[in-house]
């Protein structure tokens, strides 16, 4: 192996990371008392925490070859369903598990339409947003949900624990529980053979439509646990809450796919896409550079980041 | 002479696809080219219609040297091709399908003139003396209504050779005497016709003169009148007797027992068999036989809409890869990038593909496990590999191939259906691949080898079992078996 391919094979692998190191870098060295100073990291691990619990989700989806453009009207959904619950005086608990519950049904319901009936997974779950994002107006009457939330619901949005914010822990819990069933465990293994080759996993014997539908189900749960936490954090619930959240989920995802060299969707790149993404929201912000200006850099990264990937595997024309 | 070609040679990979071949197409006349699976006829119309380029040799249009560099300029020489696989857009109608790749008329200025157009698609159609509506899309067409209107847009311009390849596999015998009808007319209008086909009947009812291709070679070219089919199929095929190595004729009990099973989508109307222990049960079928599908239906991966698969005398109730893998059942399929291999997985993780889950406990794999599965099968196949990490699709075809089958022994599987195991894999391993095999048959499982390289059926099978028109024919015993009568079996009808 000569060096120019080590030195390609380097890139292709760590390339994603590498850039992330630098933009980390020139902020410090443009402003160094505020960026690079341990207070600002933990806030930016809170600041990533709801962008990279719905984009796992969005990355499960993704290992098998399909999307789910729902998941930002679920998480609305799942904030103003817990918001209401919690006014109402039902058990936290409860309050944080039963949007959950609603949302993997749903989540069902996607995986079911596309395998049952062979739709494209873009438009049936294009489809169920809007689907979603109308049910969540008419329950909300379109209102923000703000008064008499009790505080005990937003306790886990708000405290930490020794210094770590817990939507930090939840976060990093996730992220390792995620990895480990991605990257350990059959079911895991499945779901990118799957994405790999659908026709090849289904004469393997493996169960491509029970498989797809438990994708579809997770990232659909992990959707709704976000529009929760987000309420919780925010202690108020607006019915578009969690829209944005969809298109930063699949910005990390797509950054993701470039980390490691395999170029397959994967859970440590994804949470290395949400961390650039976040650490140049907060870096902008901190250089008060305008909301304009951080969409239009944040766009071109992404953008960069996915033509890299493509000249990396010499698959362009 | 409308069309010569002079030593035309087109090689791929170092093996010789054509050789030297020195063809001729008069004015006017049908010429009938036949040849076996791999004899080169379709790399004959590709060179001609410009989608390969030739390695040396010369092509003469009309007794002028000429370039065919893509498919525009053997159409501007006036050469048409009429696939299987039907080169229409199913949405459009019959005439923007007509005008494909013709100028539309046009009023003055930018107006598309659709009046003009649809005139000039049926004058050319009372030409043929067809009618179709021409207002449906080409996807309410029938498949031989789709066929004329090729044949209508091949006639839009100067056509002087038009060439159908296989243009009867999916038409009935009514279907077929109608494009027949359409084919005489043409004839008479001078048109010269390149019909390539298996079936012979079709050969004898059309053509003037027949070409007969083997092993990328021009075998003969003899006038109609002179021959008759079996004449024509000992050229195609070299008199060769298979070769008597170790072909059992005693076995255990029958494994597997397929009954009139047929497919939803039509393709496989009615197969039965029976696979016993100890046997390699060949079967053999031209393109479109359906032999494939079959397989696929057998193992569940394509639906069927009727029959019975029993393993050990147990009916599989609902056919899917899971029940049949369940059972001890697999599938190598003939597509080995297609539907065996996952390309972005390794070599360890493709071999435990389907036993996944035996390398698990609550879920998470073993991996010190797996990778000494996956280690042993390597060497038992004697995969050349980095390691069980390499990337799948570095590997070689033939070591490609060996993972397939590494895959399908790992579960231990009771039979074994191959579709075209030695597809693209180089001599070596195309050998062991026999012997595996083979052993597989000896240690008491049942084999179905399916090939459409008859000579390696007769090599490896048994038994072997002739497979026309999505059902299953004669049985042989494969004692002295010649190639000439399998493939007379599968020209009958």
């Amino acid at each position: 192996m000569n060096k120019n391919r080590k030195v390609s094979d380097f890139m292709k692998a760590y390339g994603t990371v590498l850039a992330g190191i630098i933009i980390v870098i020139i902020f410090s060295i443009l402003s160094f008392d505020t960026f690079f100073t341990f207070g600002n990291f933990i806030n930016i691990t809170r600041q990533i925490s709801l962008l990279v619990i719905i984009a796992l989700g969005a990355t499960l989806v993704m290992s098998v070859e399909e999307f789910d453009l729902s998941i930002g009207a679920m998480a609305s959904l799942g904030g103003v369903v817990a918001a209401k619950m919690a006014v109402s005086g039902m058990p936290i608990l409860l309050c944080f598990a039963f949007p959950v519950i609603i949302c993997f049904a749903i989540g069902l319901l996607n995986g079911w339409i596309v395998t049952r009936f062979r739709v494209l997974s873009f438009i049936t779950t294009l489809a169920m947003s809007t689907v979603i994002g109308g049910f969540t107006f008419w329950f909300t009457g379109g209102a923000t949900i703000f008064e008499n939330i009790p505080r005990s619901f937003t306790l886990v949005g708000t405290k930490s624990l020794f210094a770590l914010p817990l939507l930090s822990i939840i976060m990093i819990l996730l992220t390792v529980i995620f990895w480990f069933t991605m990257r350990h465990t059959s079911f895991g293994r499945k779901l990118y053979a799957i994405g790999g080759n659908e026709a090849a996993s289904s004469v393997s014997g493996i169960k491509v439509i029970f498989h797809k539908n438990i994708a579809f189900a997770i990232c659909a749960s992990l959707a709704a646990l976000t529009g929760v936490l987000m309420a919780s954090r925010l202690g108020s619930a607006h019915p578009t809450g969690g829209d944005g959240l969809f298109l930063q989920a699949y910005a990390a995802a797509f950054i993701g796919r470039t980390v490691f060299k395999e170029g397959v969707p994967n859970i440590w790149g994804t949470f290395v896409g949400a961390a650039i993404l976040g650490v140049l929201a907060n870096g902008l912000t901190i250089m008060q550079v305008p909301t304009f200006m951080q969409d239009l850099l944040t766009g071109c990264i992404i953008i960069l980041a996915v033509v890299a990937q493509k000249i990396g595997y010499g698959d362009t024309k | 002479m409308l069309l010569q070609t002079e030593k035309i040679c087109k090689q791929f990979g170092g093996v010789y696809a054509l050789k030297d071949i020195d063809f001729q197409i008069e004015e006017g006349e049908t010429l009938g080219l036949v040849g076996e699976n791999g004899a080169g006829k379709s790399t004959l119309i590709k060179i001609l219609t410009g989608v390969y380029h030739l390695d040396s040799g010369a092509i003469f249009w009309e007794g002028n040297p000429a370039e065919i560099k893509d498919p525009c300029q053997s159409r501007d020489l006036g050469i048409n091709v009429i696939h299987q696989d039907r080169n229409l857009i199913p949405s459009f109608n019959g005439i923007e399908n007509a005008y494909l790749g013709l100028p539309y008329e046009r009023k003055s200025g930018f107006a598309v003139d659709w009046v003009k157009m649809k005139q000039k698609v049926e004058e050319v159609m009372a030409e043929l003396g067809v009618s179709i509506d021409l207002n449906l899309p080409a996807s309410m067409l029938t498949p031989p209504q789709k066929t004329m209107i090729e044949i209508v847009r091949a006639m839009m311009t100067q056509c002087r050779l038009l060439i159908l390849d296989e243009p009867t596999a999916a038409l009935t015998d009514r279907e077929a005497e109608m494009l027949f009808e359409t084919i005489d007319k043409l004839k008479k209008k001078g048109t010269s016709i390149l019909y390539v086909t298996h079936r012979m009947d079709e050969i004898f009812r059309l053509t003037d003169r027949i070409t007969v291709f083997k092993n990328g070679q021009l075998v003969n070219t003899v006038k109609t009148a002179d021959v008759d089919k079996e004449k024509i199929i000992s050229m195609m095929t070299d008199n060769w007797v298979s070769e008597k190595m170790n072909i059992v004729k005693e076995f255990g009990d029958s494994i597997l027992e397929v009954e009139h099973i047929s497919s939803k989508d039509g393709i496989v109307k009615d197969a039965s068999f029976t696979a016993r222990a100890g046997e390699i049960l060949g079967i053999f079928g031209l393109g479109g036989s359906g032999r494939t599908e079959m397989l696929e239906c057998v193992y569940g991966d394509r639906p069927a809409s009727g029959g019975t698969i029993a393993i050990d005398q147990n009916i599989i109730e609902k056919p899917s890869p899971a029940h049949s893998l369940e059972k001890g059942m697999v599938l190598i399929c003939e597509d080995r990038r297609g539907k065996a291999l996952v390309g972005s997985l390794n070599v360890k993780q493709n071999i435990v593909l389907s036993t996944i889950d035996n390398y698990t406990r609550f879920g998470i794999v073993n991996e010190k496990k797996e990778v000494s599965s996956a280690k042993n099968q390597i060497e038992k196949l004697n995969i050349k590999t980095e390691g069980p990490s390499q990337p799948v699709l570095q590997l070689s075809g033939g070591n490609q191939q060996k993972v397939v089958f590494a895959k399908a022994l790992m579960s231990n599987p009771k039979v074994l259906l191959c579709d075209e195991p030695t597809q693209a894999v180089d001599v070596k391993t195309r050998q062991e691949i026999h012997k595996l095999l083979r052993r597989k048959a000896d240690e008491g499982n049942a084999v179905v080898f399916v090939s459409s390289d008859l000579k390696e059926v007769l090599e490896v099978a048994d038994n072997v079992l002739v497979m026309a028109n999505g059902k299953t024919k004669d049985l042989f015993i494969n004692d002295g078996l010649t190639a000439e009568r399998v493939l007379s079996h599968c020209y009958a009808d």
